[in-house]
């Protein structure tokens, strides 16, 4: 019988969070993750205070989420409900600055540098702004696996693999970006596959880097994924949600991410 | 991209969510396709005997397009995850049962507590969510002797649907199959009239 209660305090006294836990994992950012006898499971913002183990009861105090605080990403997302482009179409890419793929309307972006990598060739291309958002526009004579990425003050990058026209599942070069997540196979990724990636840095597999994952419209208010890469620098996640995935690497002060495009 | 869903797909289309009895039925109807060595765009048809009108029934539907409109979808009210596929090209029919507690994981029990809920508190609804993504990986990964238990059965296929002549319903004036009326001394009714009527007339 090792199971404790857990109570909180969110500022006006000890209250019942949870009974009969049995397991408390701090996380990061002053994640609690608890899951009690029943199988209940919790992630609460708190650090603990207190443990009477003689009591089986454990006090936690909550931490009160500072706005601001969090480490803000930008990404890439295709202006289309449609998940993908076909021929001919305008490509349209969303510039987006948040967390978590919740965007931030209020975060700035300075000293932006966007580029189109396709079969090789690499040039620059210009951000329109667009209803409030900053836009990308590829022209409709694009063709073939077009890779899209952004630099924020060479602090910020994102990328995101555009694939317009007939299927061209053959491997994808790296960019050559300071921190780089990279597709191992590049294929249409569905639900209730294995989706793997590489994280590069400066060319190199990066062991042991922690990936976070996430999808568009998730409820959770953190990432929902945490992967961590292996010895060649690689992680796979299940994707079991429908929509969009971006996988976001952090690593010497760059924060580099990656949007997965599902059609479903 | 836009044809040429996979079944996964479709059933999830059609069925509006993703819920684990719903992928229970992705992984049922899979495993008949292979069974019965039927390719995914078979269209000769198939017959579904279900024996439950949950979830997992979109599934049959959707992926193996035996619906109730096509009247190839027929339903047994035993409250049982059981079903049987039958294919009238090949004279072969599958019985599909789901294995007792086969999916009694607790992730399950934390989910059917949380969908009887009202309303979810933020909290909630992302510990939903995540247990979804838990079960999805789960359900869709395992193996399928872990879930099923299956026979090979034989099936009187049924002959095709027949229509039925159309008459007027004495009371309500509204149009009813014929071999669905009752013959009383008011005329001919159709069911709900005649039931109003004390089930004699
Ligand atoms: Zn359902
Ligand atoms: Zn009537």
């Amino acid at each position: 019988m090792c199971e404790a209660n857990v109570y909180i305090d969110r500022g006006a006294g000890e209250e019942l969070l949870m009974e009969k836990v049995d397991r408390i994992i701090p996380g990061e950012e002053n994640n609690i993750f608890m899951e009690s006898i029943f199988g209940e499971r919790r992630v609460v913002k708190a650090r603990i205070r207190e443990m009477e183990l003689v009591h089986h009861r454990i006090i936690l105090e909550e931490v009160k989420e500072a706005t601001g605080v969090r480490e803000l990403e930008i990404w890439l997302e295709p202006d289309t409900d449609h998940g993908h482009f076909h021929e001919g179409e305008e490509v349209s890419l969303k510039l987006l600055k948040g967390y978590n793929m919740k965007a931030d309307p209020t975060a700035g972006l300075q000293d932006i540098k966007a580029f189109v990598v396709s079969e090789g060739d690499k040039r620059e291309v210009h951000l329109h702004e667009h209803d409030e958002s900053k836009n990308i526009i590829l022209g409709q004579e694009t063709e073939g696996l077009i890779q899209v990425y952004v630099n924020e003050e060479d602090k910020l990058y994102t990328k995101l693999i555009v694939e317009i026209g007939h299927h061209h599942h053959h491997g994808l070069e790296p960019l050559g970006l300071p921190l780089e997540i990279v597709p191992s196979n590049y294929s249409h990724a569905r639900m209730g596959e294995n989706y793997e990636i590489q994280v590069l840095k400066d060319g190199e597999p990066l062991t042991g880097a922690e990936v976070r994952a996430t999808y568009s419209g998730t409820q959770n208010r953190d990432y929902p994924h945490h992967l961590t890469t292996d010895s060649e620098g690689k992680t796979r996640l299940y994707l079991t949600a429908r929509g969009n995935y971006l996988f976001t690497v952090k690593h010497d002060g760059i924060t580099s991410t990656f949007t997965l495009m599902k059609s479903f | 991209m836009c044809k040429n869903m996979p079944p996964l797909e479709l059933a999830i289309q059609f069925h509006g969510h993703i819920c684990p009895g719903l992928l229970i039925g992705v992984r049922a109807a899979e495993f008949a396709q292979k069974h019965l060595d039927i390719s995914q765009d078979y269209d000769e048809e198939l017959l579904a005997v279900v024996e439950t009108d949950s979830c997992g029934v979109d599934a049959i539907q959707a992926i193996l397009g035996c619906t109730f409109g096509k009247g190839n979808l027929i339903f047994n009210d035993y409250g049982k995850n059981v079903y049987t596929i039958a294919s009238r090209d090949k004279n072969q029919a599958v019985r599909i049962a789901q294995k007792y507690g086969a999916t009694s994981f607790r992730e399950s029990e934390r989910f059917r507590e949380l969908n009887r809920k009202q309303v979810l508190s933020e909290e909630e609804a992302a510990e939903k969510e995540n247990l979804i993504g838990v079960l999805f990986e789960k359900i869709m990964t395992m193996p399928l002797e872990d879930l099923f238990t299956w026979e090979d059965v034989e099936l009187k296929m049924p002959g095709k649907a027949q229509i039925h002549a159309t008459r007027q319903c004495a009371v309500c004036g509204e149009g009813v199959m014929e071999t669905r009326t009752r013959q009383t001394e008011t005329g001919i009714l159709c069911i709900p009239c005649y039931n109003k009527l004390g089930g004699e007339a």
